[in-house]
């Protein structure tokens, strides 16, 4: 073999890759026409709307859309004194020419950034078909007091841009004055950070008791005959073949008041009839059953790594003098670490996402942030905090994902 | 961890209460599922067990919620709504699931025999996209769908419910396909080849019967998710599209009656039937490669 | 061989993967029609890819190919022809045997179904499996499942059957039997076999011709008997049949003879076969054990006699396997056949070993 310096060639004298990449492009072009449909289908249908969702978290158009002439005006604005003649001009054209649908929901947007802005901007727009001509300074505040003041003026820097954080940083409890500053939200108006608390703790605690049940069934699975084995793991993958529904109805007579439980520990004497145990609509309820819902995806993985720990590790460890405790802590927990790992990190990713299960079981107290996301896409309709937050879930998931990957790979995902 | 006759008497209390505690897990695992039937056949009006059903009174027990399921209003004792929205919503599941399972079945199986050519481009990026639906969740999905689909004029359509439930059902059939295929014997595609068959005559005569198991249960799991599926129809589906899960939504919300026992209880057996038309596939599958054991 | 004898033609082929290493690196190799064509080598010397690039599962990186004079580069695998005996056997789990058989028959579509069953009856029958007809492949030993394989490769009439180490995972007795069993359903047909192996007695068995493939180049290819008594270079030798090897400096040359100094000092007269060895070079020789006779009586038969010492004997039924000390190589091996008059040997013994120097090639280095 002749081992020359600089690319092999072949023997006409084009380089071999350049040649290999030739002879195997049909192959490559097959393999890509194969892929092509589903590839495009789910760009289509599944990584177009992700991108969307998070191009929304920081779109800031809305408002530049309907106030163009205002925003042109307000950039030559010293932000200190009362702006002049030609601002004022500017918002009234803008007020004449723009829809008061448009209005509203640039509004909406508008009271994000500074409260008073939604009504104002109602107000202005029912009366301002009557200002025909100036001075429109005075016209515009005697429509409204506000238009004299410098701050709500001055709330407009927050929404100059095309692009904003705003929404990021109200999903965390923060966000910019006037002068562009990051604050904290007033006090009574501090409510995010505690469900993104609550999430974490919910998921780390459904983590912990998933674990500790499923520790032990998974090893008594991959320890028994497979004869017994599969009907016990026909147990485990039931729940994970019913419709999540249909568990919750499920729990919800378990654990209602008059439900099997209370009535149990009635009957059984342990409960006085009127002291039954409050174990749905709050937080108890949405960990229960999110513990029981979740505990499939910790058992599977531990169970098929545990499947592949031969029995003679132990025994060697005990015909080297340790005593079974010993051996199983030293020898056997620390080869079941990779699976400890996969299924802790699965049922968290998976919890923190949660949604239906507070929503029906959560009450008050056991709401989540998917919860918010739902609320504010649904109800308040601010897209861009629900989008916000879901950008920062998405991200957060992501990561774990990849931690996830680096410990057993994605493909290697089992289902039963 | 097992009984020896040397097992020191800590010992086995220990190995006893480590096969109590998993015995209340299983029972933990599967009690309320069990609970759920016996209480759909009530005769009362609330989701308790009556005085008669413990004594096994059989004036305790009746089939007056099935009968409200199928729409049959004839029971004037009956106070809760009586509608055709079961029903309705059955149909509508089934309709949307299948045409999902079908569609994510078909594009899945493509996928996965790209993936799974060793010169194929990108092979480990597309995989990674094709099973994002499984990891991102549908909190993010359903919103992310809804936003989209609006400017595509698809939502509260049947056409973007079934585009979105496929989207949810490929990954299922890209991992399962994909690891029937590690197991299929790629010589036998080239025995095929060699013998004269072409690659289209090919992969329905040799391939699809071999990987054939793997692609209906990556299916059934597409099904199921996309007939359990609720978030993303609330998020882009119409009145019109008013599916199983949907009426049990709003059913657990609204007004919970024995009623949404009675379509529990079906759903539990439907989840019975596919999870052992899964198990028996996966061993008809190890019979037909020769995979010995079990 | 003239040209409308020629099957197969692979001309300046190459192969790589990767882009960095070259698999097969210049391959020129005519096949003729209805010959039984083997490519031996180790595992990793090519022989196997060169058979996927002519069956048409691997393109060729560099280089054509021929079939019957036609370019098949283009070809696609189903559209070549070929029959081909996998590895594993590649048996349609999910068909019968018959099924099996039948598949090339009905994609070419040229036969009604009677005309199917009976020949794939008829193909069955000659691989003595007739009545094996509705049994699934899983059901059958391995030796019957070879058979099928066999049988489904020459069912449809291919020109040209392909077998890439049929035998391999069979057991040494049945792979002796199918052996000779495709040998002789090669000569009954009348079919070109190509036929990849990394066993030289099977290739030496079966063959017509044999190419030796070593680190992705053909090595030598010649008739068996032709391999086995004159290799060209040191890997043929070495790799088919037992032989002993010295390593040592030309010293000078005549003709066809040399004489070659070995790092013991003594000196050997051989045939002198790399034509690239000049005076001076480095030179390996090549012996074969049984062309060496144990104290010879008449010494001027041979040019070669040095004497030796006895270092083990194993004996091996029908010849007596030695191994002796002689010019510096501790391993030196001979046969003794086990013959009436044999010379009787004891280990330590000194012994006059002689052979003759047709039999000693000094080859590469």
């Amino acid at each position: 073999m002749a081992e020359e310096s600089g690319p092999i060639l072949t023997a006409n004298g084009i380089p071999l890759k350049v040649s290999l990449e030739r002879s195997m492009r049909q192959n490559k072009l097959k393999a890509v026409g194969l892929v092509s449909v589903p590839f495009v289908f789910l760009v289509l249908m599944f990584v177009i709307p992700i991108i969307m969702l998070l191009v929304r978290s920081a779109d800031d158009r809305l408002v530049n859309d309907v106030f163009p002439r205002t925003f042109e005006a307000f950039k030559s604005w010293d932000q200190v004194d009362l702006p002049d003649e030609e601002m004022f001009k500017a918002v009234v054209l803008d007020f004449q020419e723009s829809k008061p649908s448009e209005r509203g929901r640039a509004s909406s947007r508008m009271n994000y950034a500074k409260s008073g802005w939604r009504s104002l901007v109602r107000k202005t727009g029912k009366k301002v078909k009557d200002v025909t001509e100036g001075p429109y300074k005075e016209a515009l505040i005697k429509i409204d007091k506000r238009w004299a003041n410098v701050e709500t003026w001055k709330s407009l820097a927050i929404m100059e841009s095309d692009w904003t954080y705003e929404y990021y940083l109200n999903s965390i409890d923060l966000k910019q004055n006037s002068d562009l500053e990051i604050v904290q939200q007033p006090e009574n108006r501090r409510v995010y950070n505690m469900f993104w608390w609550r999430t974490f703790l919910v998921s780390i605690q459904v983590t912990l008791f998933c674990l500790i049940l499923a520790y032990p069934v998974a090893h008594l699975l991959a320890t028994l005959p497979l004869k017994h084995s599969n009907l016990l793991m026909i147990c485990v993958l039931m729940p994970f073949w019913t419709s999540l529904l249909v568990r919750i109805v499920a729990w919800m007579i378990m654990l209602q008041q008059e439900g099997v439980v209370n009535s149990t520990l009635v009957w059984a004497g342990m409960l006085s009839d009127e002291n039954r145990l409050a174990m749905m609509y709050n937080y108890n309820g949405v960990l229960i059953v999110m513990t029981q819902i979740l505990l499939p995806f910790m058992i599977l993985p531990l169970y098929s790594v545990m499947k592949t720990i031969p029995p003679s590790y132990m025994r060697a460890a005990q015909n080297l003098g340790a005593t079974p405790s010993l051996a199983f802590i030293r020898v056997y927990m620390p080869q079941t670490l990779p699976g400890i790992g996969a299924g802790c990190i699965l049922v968290f990713i998976v919890a923190i996402g949660y949604f239906i299960t507070p929503e029906l079981v959560g009450g008050k107290d056991g709401q989540l942030i998917g919860n918010q996301i739902n609320y504010h896409m649904r109800n308040s309709l601010n897209w861009g905090l629900a989008c916000a937050m879901g950008s920062i879930l998405l991200i957060g998931i992501l990561a774990l994902y990849w931690v996830y990957d680096k410990i057993v790979g994605i493909d290697n995902m089992k289902m039963g | 961890m097992a009984i020896h006759p040397y097992s020191t008497v800590p010992q086995r209390a220990w190995h006893y209460s480590y096969l109590i505690f998993c015995a209340i897990v299983f029972f933990f695992l599967v009690a309320p599922l069990v609970a759920v039937i016996p209480l759909s056949f009530t005769s009362g009006a609330f989701l308790i067990f009556t005085p008669e059903m413990l004594a096994f009174d059989p004036e305790g027990y009746s089939l007056r919620w099935y009968r409200l399921l199928i729409g049959d209003c004839s029971d004037a004792v009956v106070t809760t709504v009586c509608s055709d929205k079961w029903v309705r919503g059955a149909k509508n599941s089934f309709f949307i699931a299948i045409c999902a399972t079908v569609l994510a079945t078909t594009l899945g199986t493509l996928a996965a025999q790209a993936i799974s050519k060793p010169y194929m481009p990108f092979g480990k990026v597309i995989m990674a996209m094709m099973i994002s639906p499984l990891i991102v969740p549908l909190i993010i999905t359903a919103p992310a769908i809804s936003l989209w689909y609006s400017e595509l004029n698809l939502t509260q359509t049947y056409t973007g419910l079934v585009f979105a439930h496929t989207v949810l059902g490929i990954p299922f059939v890209v991992i399962t396909v994909t690891s029937t295929l590690v197991g299929f014997d790629q010589s036998l595609m080239r025995a095929a080849a060699g013998l004269g068959g072409g690659p289209v005559y090919n992969f329905f005569k040799v391939q699809m019967p071999l990987i054939l198991p793997g692609m209906i249960s990556g299916g059934l799991f597409a099904f199921i998710t996309s007939f359990d599926e609720v978030v993303v129809v609330l998020f882009i589906g119409g009145l019109e599209q008013h599916t199983l899960p949907k009426q049990m939504w709003s059913g657990i919300r609204q007004e919970i009656s024995p009623t949404i026992l009675s379509a529990a209880t079906i759903l539990v057996l439907l989840s019975i039937v596919l999870l052992t038309t899964v198990e028996l596939l996966r061993r008809r599958s190890d019979r037909i490669r020769g995979v010995t054991g079990r | 061989m003239s040209a409308e004898d020629i099957l197969v033609s692979f001309q300046g082929v190459q192969k790589s993967y990767d882009g960095e290493q070259l698999v097969v690196k210049d391959l020129n190799l005519d096949i003729a029609k209805g010959e039984f064509l083997t490519m031996l080598g180790p595992s990793g010397s090519g022989k196997t890819t060169c058979l996927m690039m002519l069956a048409g599962f691997e393109p060729a990186t560099h280089g054509e190919i021929y079939l019957d004079g036609r370019p098949i580069n283009n070809v696609p695998p189903h559209k070549r022809g070929i029959g081909m005996v996998f590895q594993n056997y590649a048996l349609f789990p999910h068909m019968t045997v018959a099924e099996n058989l039948a598949f090339p028959l009905q994609v070419r579509k040229q036969m009604n179904k009677a005309e199917v069953a009976e020949r794939v009856q008829k193909t069955l029958d000659m691989v003595q499996l007739g009545e094996f007809g509705n049994r699934r492949p899983m059901q059958l030993s391995g030796g019957q499942q070879q058979r099928v394989a066999v049988a489904r490769a020459l069912v449809f009439d291919p020109e040209l059957v392909l077998m890439d180490e049929p035998l391999g995972a069979l057991d040494k007795q049945l792979r002796e039997q199918m052996q000779y069993e495709i040998k002789h359903i090669h000569e009954q047909l009348g079919v070109t076999v190509v036929y990849v192996t990394h066993d030289q007695s099977e290739a030496l068995t079966m063959s017509t011709r044999v190419a030796v493939f070593n680190d992705g180049v053909i090595q030598q290819i010649a008739a068996p008997d032709v391999l086995y008594e004159k290799p060209d270079n040191a890997f043929c030798a070495q790799f088919i049949g037992e032989n002993n090897t010295f390593v040592g400096e030309i010293m000078s040359v005549k003709g066809e003879t040399c004489e070659v100094k070995l790092v013991d000092g003594s000196v050997v007269t051989s045939n002198k076969i790399d034509a690239a060895s000049a005076v001076g070079s480095r030179t390996t020789l090549s012996l074969r054990p049984e062309r060496i006779e144990v104290n010879p009586s008449a010494k001027s038969k041979y040019a070669n006699a040095f004497e030796g010492t006895v270092k083990e004997l194993i004996y091996l039924g029908d010849h007596i396997r030695t191994v002796a000390s002689v010019c510096g190589n501790d391993e030196f091996i001979v046969k003794i056949p086990n013959s009436s008059e044999h010379a009787s040997l004891s280990v330590g013994e000194k012994v006059k070993l002689g052979w003759t120097v047709e039999d000693c090639r000094a080859l590469d280095a």
